[in-house]
């Protein structure tokens, strides 16, 4: 919740050891395919109730422990990796779809328009991240939808700003005026000139995002808006987990791993490539 | 009939529960077994009020909190009897329309101010006047027509219908007494807390700093303690603070870590540990009123088929869920009522068991023989699903949400879909209160059997500020729940409240599910610490051994 | 135009723009309050009420649910020009107390946690920077660690560690400055991560340049280079953070507040929302918009002061 936005891209890019490299993306990978097909590393069922083992520590037979009714920990766990990712991806995408659409109107649609989009931006900005997610929610209601809707609203200036910039140096560069010279419409530029140059550092921007939308997501389950059970998800999860602290840690423990393992991971990734990014953008 | 201060003075509950606690004190560190005046106590509770003001507030806390400021005029003892507390003694009328009070004469408000029958008037005509937008107590004064002052120390308080309810509700810290003096200077302000929340109680409110704690002080003048009470005089301890701590482990820990004496509100998981350790003492009681139930809507199908219901209720396996989320700290319940609240028919107990196969056979009988891929039931081509709204995280207390998992997965298994639909507290109330849901499940808690009419009457309609949630008028229900609030004949009441609790359970109408319990643990440095009939800790008579 | 004219003329703009920032956040406010779906009075009350219809009515009538909206978007602006936030729906006293009196206890806690997490970042930097592979990874990984850790769990581990096991830091009944320690190092780690890295970034740009050659030259040691010159060169950044300082610190005390049980504006907030309190919500959305136009005007106002370049020509 506390991480930055801004600062990250201002952050100078560095490259992460090779071994670090190789363990982040094999946790992604991982991750991607615990996801994909949670079978293949459980055979148990997420929901199914065993109520004679409940609350037992970790074991061979239970490798995370198991719950207050008896579930595998080890399972939910596994099988939340896809409503926990699906909330973080969710988000990232619905800003980055209308970061861009943001941006490009304000550069692109004329003085007046950038003037009034641009100040909306500003007061968004203005607020802390969490204040405007916790306003979305407030008027939405909780639930895993609407937190993807909020965390996504509270991303979206940051994006919205990066490609208005780019596709202000675009519209500069004089490439455009040709373009309308020729004949084109305005929509028609914007896909075909200044989204492929804004991508590269959008992307870079994402996977830093996608790490705080995840990080996001958890804080506010864990305040109370998050997702519905019984699908285990992470943050669901870890804040069940927290009332257990002095008697079962690992309800918490293991969730709570889960997503700073994730996102720890991604984010490495994530470095790596806005270094390869930015030496070949300088070069 | 007359009825007047007939019950001897008993024994409070509290008292038994308060000496065993001191009998097993070990070597391990200072027990409390003399009162030590002078001293602080910390007590740690899990919700903040949202308002102080005890005539809006319709929170339990407000009220737990509140007490240690508010008199009322009478006292309801452990058994259910009531004892002389601001009035000396009183009479109903035969037709239950009037109640008239003697006051005791040597009573004053912390401000100075005389406690006579104006303040009365003072106090109820305010609870009634829309203007005060009362949540709860106005519901708690019922049909109120007004208060007479027959003389600065006799109140006469008359009701549009028969009322029989209202010593219980006049007993509990909702219809207690503000300074007429504090309601004219600061009416619109009681709310707010600290110094403004004048009454007659043994404590004076002296701060209140939001999000973190309440501060209130030992009002030196106090002898009008309830009769029966131990401690006939002013508290013992100078200060008592109350914080606010929401996290369950942040209460648990600062108890056993000594940063607060007494704290509200234990998560069972940890009660064990409490008990385990040789500095600490559980105090444990079964929260009056309403248990925890699931309630069927009855008026609408697949729930209108009485066998379908007896299937639901039939079906899931409570005792053994109860038992595994709860640690064995809640009861599991049989009847809608709880047992801490009288007259509770014992006869339910163990009278409808968990049984799927007569679960299958209710639902074979009802026609839902035929099953679809994913393994539920249906008939004529539709899938036997009820849905059953989750209220918004922020409002869901003791893992209810959990045990509602456990209860799906048992229903799949018989082939009945359960769904959980999540929305904001608008929504929840428009589906739910609007009838357009199957199930709704809440507990309410008021030590007193007339909550009953509040839940199967056909009166109290969930639209119109009302809670029965089975969402039909049973002639023999509704005829019983007005029977019981008519009359003050034990016998009658007895019967009455006894049938209702059969007949709602017999006809599938509500699933009891579990006696939800006041989990408190308390340092053994404190001592003469009592609970209330609510089973709210009563701290006039409580102390703290120093170490 | 004198330089003085110029810098009231750039005063000027930038009040204007605040101002409209002011008015934005305003509209947006009201807008979310006006979008809520369902009834006010319904969500006000909540879903275990007895309350009876009359009350309803009165509900309605007080806070001129009745009336149509644009009049009580304008009647809302007008109120708000005077000074006047309204009326929590819950607690029902004036926004402006609440908030007044909620900010100490937060300041408190932000002052601290930006104490701690300067101190925390220039260590870093300063042990770190331009020290060879090792040390680099080193500082790369807490960083990382620091910024992906959720706060709120952070705070729970902390707290059961060092308060409860240990009995380090008694945080319930004290209110001194023991009470402190575990809330701000729980809201300060994650922004000491950020300020470590930009400040190293900055340390190991500064240690390239000239000066801090000529001063190692000069026979001043190596940590003493850093200290007296370098570090304030790579501080000038920092300048540039401070509004997402101020947004991370309020965000983050709404969870630290909430584990530790703290009183502030982020308990506050939180309970706005799950309540649907509008009026508190809007309150504090426009006092986080006023604290960063205030920032970001103060921030520009310095560098136009310190750098002549800025000032418009």
């Amino acid at each position: 919740m506390t991480t930055p936005t801004l600062p990250e891209a201002r952050w100078k890019a560095w490259r992460p050891a090779r071994p670090a490299l190789l363990a982040a993306w094999t946790v992604i990978a991982l991750i991607v395919l615990a996801a994909a097909f949670p079978g293949l590393f459980t055979g148990r069922d997420p929901l199914e109730l065993e109520p004679a083992v409940a609350m037992r520590g970790p074991s061979p037979e239970h490798w995370f422990g198991t719950d207050q009714l008896g579930r595998d920990l080890f399972t939910r766990v596994v099988y939340g990796t896809r409503p926990s990712l699906l909330v973080g991806l969710g988000a990232l995408t619905l800003a980055l779809a209308a970061g861009a659409l943001y941006g490009l109107a304000a550069a692109l649609l004329g003085r007046f328009a950038d003037v009034a989009l641009m100040r909306l931006l500003d007061v968004l900005l203005a607020l802390p991240q969490l204040l405007v997610a916790l306003l979305a929610l407030t008027v939405l209601g909780s639930g895993q939808v609407n937190l993807m809707i909020a965390i996504a609203l509270s991303l979206l200036p940051a994006y919205a700003r990066l490609v208005r910039a780019e596709a202000l140096v675009v519209r500069r560069s004089g490439y455009l005026e040709s373009a309308v010279l020729l004949g084109q419409h305005p929509l028609v530029q914007a896909f075909r000139h200044v989204l492929p140059n804004a991508l590269g550092p959008l992307l870079v921007l994402g996977t830093v995002g996608f790490g705080m939308a995840v990080i996001a997501a958890s804080g506010l389950s864990f305040l109370g808006f998050g997702a519905e059970p019984p699908s285990p998800e992470w943050g669901v999860m870890l804040s069940e987990g927290r009332d257990y602290l002095q008697t079962a840690w690992w309800l918490g423990v293991f969730p709570g791993a889960a997503i700073t393992l994730t996102v720890v991971a991604v984010s490495v990734a994530g470095r790596s490539a806005q270094a390869r990014f930015t030496r070949r953008t300088t070069l | 009939m007359k009825l007047s201060r007939t019950t001897p003075a008993a024994a409070l509950v509290a008292a038994a529960l308060l000496l065993s606690a001191c009998g097993e004190g070990e070597a391990a560190g200072p027990v409390a077994d003399a009162p030590v005046k002078g001293g602080e106590l910390t007590f740690a509770v899990d919700t903040e009020p949202v308002s102080f003001d005890v005539h809006v507030s319709q929170q339990d806390i407000t009220g737990t909190i509140l007490r240690n400021v508010f008199d009322s005029l009478v006292h309801q003892d452990g058994q259910g009897g009531f004892q002389p507390w601001l009035a000396e003694s009183w009479e109903v009328a035969d037709d239950l329309k009037t109640y008239t009070f003697k006051l005791r004469k040597d009573v004053k408000f912390t401000d100075g101010t005389a406690f006579d029958a104006e303040a009365v008037k003072a106090n109820f005509d305010r609870i009634a006047d829309p203007a005060t937008k009362s949540q709860l107590a106005a519901t708690l004064l019922g049909p109120y027509d007004g208060t007479e002052v027959v003389d600065p120390h006799t109140v006469k308080v008359s009701f549009k219908q028969s009322f029989a309810p209202f010593l219980q509700a006049v007993s509990t810290p909702y219809l207690g007494f503000y300074s007429p003096k504090t309601i004219k200077e600061n009416g619109a302000k009681l709310g707010s807390g600290g110094a403004v929340d004048v009454g007659t109680g043994p404590f004076v409110f002296s701060a209140y700093t939001k999000g973190q704690n309440a501060t209130f002080t030992r009002n030196p003048d106090y002898a009008w303690a309830p009769k029966g009470a131990t401690n006939a005089g002013a508290p013992y301890l100078d200060k008592l603070n109350i914080r606010f701590l929401p996290e369950a482990s942040v209460r648990v820990g600062s108890l056993t870590s000594g940063q607060v004496h007494v704290s509200f509100a234990l998560p069972p998981a940890d009660a064990k540990a409490v008990e385990g350790n040789s500095k600490l003492a559980l105090d444990r009681r079964d929260a009056p009123g309403a248990n925890y139930s699931i309630y069927l809507n009855a008026a609408k199908a697949p729930l209108n088929d009485e066998k379908v219901r007896k299937a639901i209720q039939r079906g899931i396996d409570i005792d053994t869920h109860v038992k595994t989320l709860y640690f064995g700290e809640y009861k599991r319940a049989w009847s809608p009522l709880s047992p801490a609240t009288a007259p509770y028919a014992k006869a339910l107990d163990g009278s409808w068991p968990y049984d799927q196969a007569l679960s299958g056979k209710l639902l074979d009988e009802a026609g839902w023989t035929t099953r679809d891929s994913e393994g539920y039931r249906t008939k004529d081509g539709k899938r036997l699903t009820v849905d059953w709204p989750l209220l918004p995280a922020s409002f869901i207390r003791e893992k209810r949400d959990v045990l509602g998992q456990a209860f799906q997965a048992d229903l799949k298994k018989l082939g009945v879909e359960v769904k959980r639909p999540q929305g904001d507290i608008g929504t929840y109330i428009a589906t739910v209160y609007g009838g357009k849901a199957d199930l709704a499940d809440y507990s309410w808690a008021r030590a007193e059997p007339d909550v009953l009419w509040l839940l199967f009457n056909g009166a109290s309609k969930p639209a119109e500020g009302g809670q029965n949630a089975t969402f039909i008028d049973d002639p023999e229900l509704t005829e019983w729940t007005d029977k019981g609030r008519s009359t003050l004949d034990k016998a009658t009441r007895d019967d009455v409240y006894t049938k209702i609790q059969q007949r709602a359970v017999e006809l599938g109408l509500v699933i009891p599910v579990y006696t939800s319990a006041f989990t408190n643990g308390r340092s053994r440095t404190v001592g003469g610490l009592e609970y209330e009939a609510n089973g709210w800790p009563v701290f006039q008579g409580a102390w703290v051994t120093k170490k | 135009m004198s330089p003085v004219v110029r810098i009231l003329a750039g005063l000027g703009t930038r009040l204007l723009g605040a101002a409209a920032v002011m008015f934005g956040a305003a509209t947006l406010a009201f807008a979310a309050l006006a979008l809520i779906p369902g009834d006010p009075v319904t969500i006000m009350l909540g879903p275990f009420t007895t309350a009876s219809q009359e009350i309803r009515d009165q509900i309605v009538l007080d806070h001129g649910f009745d009336r149509p909206l644009h009049e009580q978007y304008l009647s809302y602006l007008g109120r708000l020009v005077q000074g006047d936030m309204g009326e929590s729906y819950q607690l029902q006293r004036p926004v402006a107390g609440l908030i007044s009196e909620q900010f100490g206890p937060t300041a408190e806690l932000a002052s601290a946690a930006v104490v701690l997490a300067v101190v925390i970042a220039v260590a870093s930097a300063v042990a770190t920077a331009g020290r060879g592979r090792a040390s680099r990874r080193a500082a790369h990984a807490w960083e990382l660690v620091a910024v992906s850790l959720p706060s709120y769990w952070l705070g729970i581990v902390l707290l059961t560690v060092f308060s409860f096991r240990l009995g380090l830091f008694p945080l319930v009944g004290a209110s001194g400055p023991s009470a402190l320690v575990l809330p701000a190092a729980t809201l300060a780690l994650p922004i000491a991560g950020v300020l470590a890295q930009v400040l190293r970034e900055g340390l190991e740009t500064a240690l390239e340049q000239p000066f801090a050659v000529t001063a190692r030259a000069r026979g001043l040691s190596r940590t003493a280079v850093r200290l007296r010159h370098a570090l304030r060169h790579a501080a000038a950044p920092l300048a540039n953070l401070t509004g997402w300082l101020a947004g991370s610190l309020l965000g983050g005390a709404v969870l630290v507040e909430v584990v530790f049980g703290r009183a502030g504006l982020g308990a506050l907030t939180l309970q706005a929302a799950l309540n649907k309190d509008m009026p508190v919500l809007i309150g504090v959305v426009l006092l986080s918009a006023l604290v960063f136009v205030v920032i970001a005007a103060a921030v520009d106002l310095l560098h136009l002061l310190v750098d002549p370049r800025l000032r418009p020509a």
